[in-house]
């Protein structure tokens, strides 16, 4: 079995000390952008979260139809009797139904979507790894002498790759070090 | 009687004989000589079916032209897509455009590619050559069924109109020339390497033998699905008219989703080549970017998911639902009854190595196209099992793709930096340290420029490792060639690509990758809105430059059945130097009154985009407009130059450097099929 850890740990660290550094500058605070008064810009940040409920996965602030006009405007109104973001969107979401959200909420039968991602993801993780470890186990020692992998099989007459552009940068590196 | 229709549906039902006549063809070839000598009469009569297919379907295409061209509304589809006021090059995109229309496209297309194949690569395959031209003649057999008997583009019209009704609004546009064109002929060209791999799986060839044949059409495939899909983004951004160019909607995921294990298969094929593992991953592969082709067929045409894309629905949806079922059960079937053949050839000596960084990437990519899948898939399940519509849109993907996308450039980094078999620490050390230095500087100063976003600082960190990776790469290599061969750098940098022009014609898709990543950064996380009612003769200012908003004006270009363009005249001035002049507004046609489209007005620069569109308009001329600045948005269409540069620079030479093949009796353990 062979182990180079040493190689590995030194790369975790690097990226380890590369993800702390951005962490740390995310505390920096934000700049403020003043452009748009802060209920209009509320006002669309609400827009872009809801889509059109006539057109087809068309987000309500660049869709002209009326109804989406209309929608718009109820937002504004909202906003200035003091409802909160949420409040309106659950507003729109008892009127036109879910399908108005361009989010999809993290809740009730929406969990089996989020369940397929996860699992999707670590399905492909375990059986990785699994692979990976058990290509492993089952590793000849290296023979000197014997170090490239001959093409298996088939017939023999195949040059996969470059064999001597890579013995020239190998041994380029080689001087190198 | 209409000769021109008669003569088409005669075409389609001749080639949906001459498909069966393959089929039965391949079935007597491999019967009457058992598997390792193939009866050549019947190899030679399915071969030349398949290129009657092609024949038969390319006349029925340019019958269809042809009727189109003439005004020929008594065909139903005609009279459904064009209009007598239609240029002549706008009427190719009605040949494409509808559900029989582009089925004809697609089967006519997959008939050509299928026929290519039977000419340059089936001579070289006789140990499966049956068994591939079966499939194919199954295959294009299932699609003209369809035409013939459900979508025919030559049905007749019950009474024959006037004039034609035209071209649906969203598709006059000069983009629906190329961009469906490629992204159809890029879906249907999966089905190649699909046929080589149940291929091999059929006549028990599984070793490398097929992994050659089936590398060049995938990166054939893979090139031009990459340019439907870009092409599909830049016609997004330049007519739908939301200030984007990806919108994750379920057919653009159609559309992406065979890409993901054509890519995966690209990389994961090099370690069969180089170490004989990953057999049946390369398998699954082909076969399932086949099955997602088809999802997405099915799924544009069935109108199973809702899309702004639903132009082309119709009663075909069951018959490709039962096509895929067909595709997927005989898949898993040919996979589940040769496993056992599909041992690898083990040498792996260290997870530190080359072979890790692909296999992981292959990993990332399919989860990613699982991910994808669940997503278009999931509205469909929730109306079935409960009844509620939802909609699973951008937030979704952009939550759970974007650090997927973040993970696979870290790993194409790896795979890259990565040698073959085993990295000593040593080694490791020197190709890593000067890729991690530059990162690590490039964010602090990405940091020190006001960088704040932990998307784009992530993304960024990737790009900036990539690009270190890759260009040391180049310059090892060049540096390499010109101390062994003592010529000058330009020519030992050119000599690269003549050698190992899959690897560094790879590195150019990855730099490619990492350009249009920068721009999907910038105009993600930096994107700047703004959204303005003003009068003739006002100004507002966005992202630093004011616009002057004139009046509206009217246009009437009297083509391509279009009434008028209403356009809002705004002059953008920065520093009060005028920089653009730009027309933004909305169209309306005659046949369409309700569906008026966007005109949308960009100035492109380097930098930025200027992307003007305008929402409405009152009778006081109190106008809506939206102003978006897209920075470094151009980068995203010039990376994309590059990554398809690189994809041509791969594939360019597979032919001539192909190795002749060897003919050599099955290999022990072949079955009789």
């Amino acid at each position: 079995m062979t182990r180079t850890p040493g190689p590995f740990r030194l790369v975790a660290l690097a990226l380890a000390a590369l993800a702390l550094a951005a962490g740390a500058l995310l505390l920096a605070p934000e700049r403020a952008s003043a452009q748009v008064p802060p209920t209009e810009e509320q006002a669309q940040a609400i827009e872009r979260q809801l889509l059109c409920p006539i057109c087809t996965n068309e987000r309500l602030d660049v869709c002209s139809i009326a109804i989406c006009n209309d929608m718009k405007r109820i937002i504004r109104e909202r906003l200035a009797a003091g409802s909160s973001p949420d409040d309106i969107m659950l507003f729109f979401e008892g009127r036109y139904g879910q399908k108005v959200r361009a989010d999809l909420k993290a809740e009730g039968f929406n969990l089996w979507l989020y369940g397929w991602i996860g699992a999707s993801v670590l399905a492909v993780a375990a059986a990785g790894s699994w692979y990976l470890l058990s290509l492993q186990r089952r590793t000849r020692p290296a023979v000197e002498g014997a170090s490239m992998h001959q093409p298996p099989s088939g017939d023999g007459n195949e040059t996969p790759d470059d064999a001597w552009l890579d013995e020239q940068i190998n041994s380029g590196e080689d001087r190198e070090s | 009687m209409n000769l021109v229709a008669t003569l088409g549906a005669a075409a389609l039902l001749t080639a949906l004989a001459a498909a069966v006549v393959a089929i039965l063809a391949s079935v007597v070839a491999i019967r009457r000589h058992g598997p390792a000598r193939h009866d050549p009469t019947a190899v030679a009569v399915a071969r030349r079916a398949v290129f009657a297919v092609a024949g038969l379907t390319s006349l029925a295409f340019a019958l269809l032209w042809y009727a189109l061209m003439t005004n020929d509304f008594a065909i139903a589809h005609v009279a459904s897509v064009s209009s007598t006021n239609m240029r002549p090059v706008m009427k190719l995109a009605s040949l494409w455009s509808g559900q029989p229309g582009s089925l004809l496209f697609w089967t006519w297309m997959m008939s050509l590619w299928m026929a290519a194949f039977a000419w340059f690569t089936l001579p070289k395959m006789s140990w499966g050559a049956p068994h591939a031209l079966g499939t194919i003649g199954a295959v294009i057999a299932s699609f003209l069924v369809a035409l013939v008997f459900f979508a025919s583009p030559f049905r007749l019209s019950p009474i024959t109109p006037a004039d034609g009704q035209g071209l649906n609004p969203l598709l006059v546009d000069p983009g629906m020339l190329i961009h469906p064109p490629f992204l159809l002929t890029g879906l249907v060209s999966t089905v190649i390497p699909f046929v080589i791999g149940a291929t091999a799986l059929m006549a028990g060839r599984l070793d490398n033998a097929w992994v050659r044949h089936a590398r060049g059409w995938a990166l054939g495939s893979f090139v031009v699905l990459s340019v439907g899909n870009i092409l599909g983004g830049w016609w997004a951004y330049t007519v739908l008219g939301w200030g984007g160019y990806w919108g994750w909607d379920p057919v653009e995921n159609s559309a992406i989703l065979p890409l993901l294990p054509l890519t995966a298969f690209l990389h994961s094929v090099i370690v069969q080549e180089r170490r004989g593992m990953l057999k049946s991953w390369n398998l699954v592969l082909v076969l399932a970017a086949f099955a997602l082709a088809v999802f997405g067929t099915f799924n544009v045409r069935s109108g199973l998911v809702a899309s702004v894309h639903s132009f082309a629905q119709s009663e075909v949806g069951p018959f490709f639902l039962v096509l895929l079922g067909l595709v997927v059960l005989a898949s898993v079937a040919l996979m589940a009854w040769r496993l056992p053949m599909l041992r690898a050839e083990y040498e792996f000596e260290s997870l530190a190595s080359r072979e890790t960084g692909l296999i992981l990437n292959t990993y990332v990519l399919v989860a990613m196209a699982l991910v994808i899948l669940g997503g278009t898939l999931f509205p469909v399940f929730s109306e079935l099992f409960r009844d509620v519509r939802v909609t699973v849109g951008p937030p979704f993907y952009n939550d759970v793709v974007g650090p997927l996308l973040i993970v696979t450039l870290l790993l194409m980094a790896l795979g890259t930096v990565l040698p073959w078999r085993r990295a000593t620490p040593g080694l490791l050390r020197r190709r890593f340290v000067l890729p991690l230095a530059v990162t690590a500087v490039g964010l602090v100063a990405l940091a020190v420029l006001g960088m704040r976003d932990i998307f784009a600082l992530a993304g960024m960190a990737g790009v900036l490792l990539v690009a270190a990776v890759t260009l040391r790469e180049y310059a090892i290599g060049t540096r390499a060639v010109r101390t062994a061969r003592g010529v000058s750098w330009p020519a030992a940098f050119g000599a690269l690509f003549n050698r190992d022009p899959r690897r560094y014609g790879g590195y150019l898709v990855h730099l490619g990758v990492i350009v249009m990543a920068v721009a999907v950064i910038a105009t993600n996380v930096y994107q700047d809105r703004t959204r303005v009612l003003v009068s003739p003769g006002e100004t507002f200012e966005a992202g630093g430059y004011e616009f002057e908003f004139h009046d509206l004006a009217t246009r009437r270009p009297g083509v391509d059945g279009i009434e008028v363009d209403i356009v809002a005249q705004v002059t953008v001035r920065r520093d009060d130097r005028v920089v653009a002049n730009l027309e933004p507004g909305r169209r309306f046609f005659t046949n369409f009154p309700d569906q008026p489209v966007a005109i949308v007005a960009v100035d492109g620069s380097l930098r930025r985009d200027l992307y003007l569109f305008v929402q409405g308009w009152d009778n006081e001329r109190l106008t809506e407009i939206q102003a978006f600045v897209n920075p470094l948005q151009q980068w995203l269409w010039i990376g994309a130059g590059v990554y398809v540069a690189g994809g041509l620079l791969a594939f360019a030479p597979f032919r001539s450097r192909r190795p002749v093949e060897v003919e050599s009796s099955a290999p022990s353990g072949a079955q009789p099929v």
